[in-house]
């Protein structure tokens, strides 16, 4: 009953103030961009410069059927400049370095080829053919791009080499691998002989399916974080937290009702983002669940920080800080060649994967894993904070 | 109702005592006031009383609970007015009054009855944010009567209220006092002291210096005097003159007899007099000085 009051107040106060409000506004903000905006396919205009390993009536027989079957069309030349550059190549098969070193500046002209989107015939890559494999690797290094060597063995089998950037997605190679070989299941037989990395992952999420679970952990569980502790902050700048300890009510229920304030705000917020964009794809008793679970640890950290402040002010150094930390574990995301170990210790790396794992309908044990994890440690966090409010009453 | 033996408290536990080593016991039904200026350490001392500092050194039982242990329900007994009003802003002076009552596992008071009680009519839904300081230090006071407390903690009751408010507050706490609730009534207002209190303690430097009956300590301390006004030759002259000393009655009976009197009023010491001759030190002074 105490409980349910303290709950009860906390939402009347919470729809008094902007915090509710602004979070709820972003999440409507956030799905209307999804899902007016962005779209499910890649716009993104790839570039691939390729160097054609096989004899030259071959490489032209391929190219003339690509465009014969309506997969490609042809396009006006275009010309590169070519500077002086250094810069090493890594296998990351073998882990063998090649260095290069150009002096000369020229001026190429390229053959282009427009590859098309099968289902919308719009172009959704450009293909540049080089002539020599050292031209390919001077421009994928210095336009940014993919390049690629396609060779034909004694056999008649074709197989590719990518020179990539090191930040490309898994979806991007997944698409490489797909438009040469033309079917997936080619991938497993050429796998052996390329250099980029194992596809393991063969189902992903769309382009904007892909968004939603930073969406889920930053406007969720981080800001949850973060609300609590103005709401506390809130509280303690009106001295009601003092006035709640003179009461026959337990501090955790205090604490509690400020946790369910958040969970109820992440719940609705992550409510709007999700179901409109992945529709009945994931099991939602999963992301509730997990959802839940996150964000009550995440909560209960900015309860246990703002414990040892007074004010926001004085404690806005170590929140910006952790906020900052939890934020990095996105470039992993975004980028999956960046994914050192210690950052898996981040706690927005699991709850980054276990989200993408719903969506996908993917690991369950991961997120049942990090489930059981993120409430015991929530659990640890929480009776931390209690603790500490008990004992700094005065503040 | 109140029994501390020894109590001592350090901030910083650095051997620095904000209180040291204080004993002293408040009896059921009686107002005690504990007085002392700025950092003398009586809120550290009704801190510890009500559980919002921990107890490191000493005995401590309060409504007949020992605050060593941690037991919520004995807040069922008590009301706490703090010093600094803290109320939600975001609610309404109703809706602050039902949140709170609903806290408690006792029958309570009816928040609108309260509400009246300290003048805040037709505010009731009045978010307590648009409130003055004054309005909000009287929902503070009328919360702390909410569960009908045995013990009651007043940290200044009527600091910051106008003269007729702080009248209104005087007599709530009268009243209370004569239906038999104990008070303890932290202040530096030695005039709200003498008119509420049947005991004080002096308080300085986390020392208790003192502990009387009012009346008691004005007879001790205290020198009777009478303040006359009367004309000589044209002008009004002014003198204050004690009636416990011999040659002073005799001028008294002189300046009456031969004078024109303007005015005479008999004095009594007050009871800030009275700290000062005790304890050496005013109880509201610069802080520069402090």
């Amino acid at each position: 009953m105490k409980l349910l009051s303290n709950y009860l107040k906390e939402m009347k106060i919470a729809a008094r103030g902007f915090y509710f409000y602004i979070e709820i506004a972003m999440a409507v903000i956030l799905v209307g961009i999804l899902l007016l905006v962005v779209s499910e396919t890649s716009t993104s205009n790839i570039k691939q410069f390729i160097y054609n390993d096989m004899p030259q009536k071959i490489a032209e027989y391929l190219k003339d059927k690509s465009i014969e079957d309506g997969d490609a069309r042809l396009a006006n030349p275009t010309e590169f400049e070519l500077k002086p550059a250094e810069f090493v190549i890594t296998n990351q098969e073998t882990g063998e370095t090649t260095a290069y070193d150009f002096d000369d500046e020229k001026i190429i002209e390229l053959e282009t080829i427009e590859m098309l989107d099968s289902s919308t015939g719009e172009r959704d890559e450009t293909v540049y053919y080089v002539e020599t494999e050292e031209d390919m690797i001077r421009l994928a290094y210095s336009e940014r791009e993919v390049g690629a060597t396609v060779a034909m063995d004694a056999h008649g089998k074709v197989s590719t080499k990518y020179y990539l950037q090191g930040y490309e997605t898994d979806r991007l190679e997944s698409l490489l691998y797909i438009s040469h070989s033309k079917s997936p299941a080619v991938i497993n037989a050429k796998k052996d002989r390329q250099v980029v990395r194992t596809l393991g992952v063969m189902e992903t999420l769309n382009n904007r399916e892909n968004l939603v679970p930073i969406f889920l952990v930053y406007l969720g569980s981080l800001m949850g974080y973060f609300i609590v502790m103005a709401y506390i902050f809130y509280d303690k700048a009106e001295g009601v937290i003092r006035a709640f300890a003179v009461t026959p009510s337990s501090m955790w229920k205090y604490l509690v009702s400020k946790i369910f304030v958040i969970l109820t705000t992440v719940v609705v917020s992550s409510s709007i983002i999700t179901i409109p964009v992945m529709g009945g794809q994931p099991n939602y008793l999963l992301f509730y669940i997990f959802l839940i679970i996150t964000t009550f640890a995440l909560a209960s950290l900015g309860l246990l920080v703002a414990s040892f402040f007074d004010s926001i002010s004085k404690a806005f150094g170590v929140m910006y800080a952790i906020m900052i930390s939890l934020m990095i574990p996105a470039f992993s995301y975004y980028i999956p060649s960046f994914d050192p170990l210690w950052l898996r210790f981040f706690p927005s790396y699991p709850l980054l994967q276990g989200f993408k794992e719903i969506l996908l309908n993917g690991d369950t044990g991961y997120v049942l894993t990090y489930s059981f994890v993120f409430l015991a440690g929530g659990l640890v966090l929480f009776v931390l904070a209690d603790m500490r409010f008990k004992k700094t009453l005065t503040v | 109702m109140i029994s501390v033996k020894n109590l001592s408290h350090s901030y910083n536990e650095d051997g620095n005592f904000a209180v040291k080593n204080i004993s002293f016991e408040v009896v059921n039904g009686e107002t005690f006031g504990f007085l002392g200026p700025s950092g003398a350490g009586k809120s550290t001392t009704q801190g510890i009383l009500t559980g919002l500092l921990k107890l490191q050194d000493g005995e401590v039982l309060v409504a007949g609970y020992d605050i060593k242990k941690v037991q919520n329900e004995r807040f069922n007994k008590i009301g706490v007015s703090f010093e600094q009003s803290n109320v939600y802003g975001k609610l309404t002076a109703r809706e602050n009054l039902e949140y709170y009552a609903k806290l408690f596992d006792v029958p309570t008071r009816d928040p609108m009855e309260l509400i009246h009680l300290v003048g805040l009519d037709g505010k009731e839904n009045v978010r307590a944010s648009e409130f003055s300081k004054g309005m909000k230090h009287r929902l503070t006071f009328a919360r702390s009567m909410l569960n009908n407390p045995e013990l009651w903690f007043l940290d200044e009751p009527t600091t910051g209220l106008d003269p007729a408010i702080a009248a209104t507050i005087k007599d709530i706490i009268r009243e209370k006092a004569a239906q038999g609730t104990t008070s303890f009534l932290t202040t530096h207002n030695m005039f709200i002291a003498d008119e509420l209190c049947d005991r004080v303690a002096f308080i300085i430097d986390g020392e208790i210096k003192l502990i009387d009956a009012p009346k008691s300590l004005k007879l001790q301390y205290g020198q009777k005097l009478i303040d006359i006004e009367y004309i000589d030759d044209g002008k009004i002259v002014k003198e204050t003159l004690k009636t416990v000393d011999e040659l002073e009655r005799k001028r008294i009976g002189e300046i009456v007899n031969n004078y024109e009197i303007q005015t005479m009023h008999s004095k009594e010491a007050t009871l800030e007099e009275i700290f000062i001759q005790v304890t050496g030190r005013e109880l509201v002074y610069n802080e520069t000085i402090k």
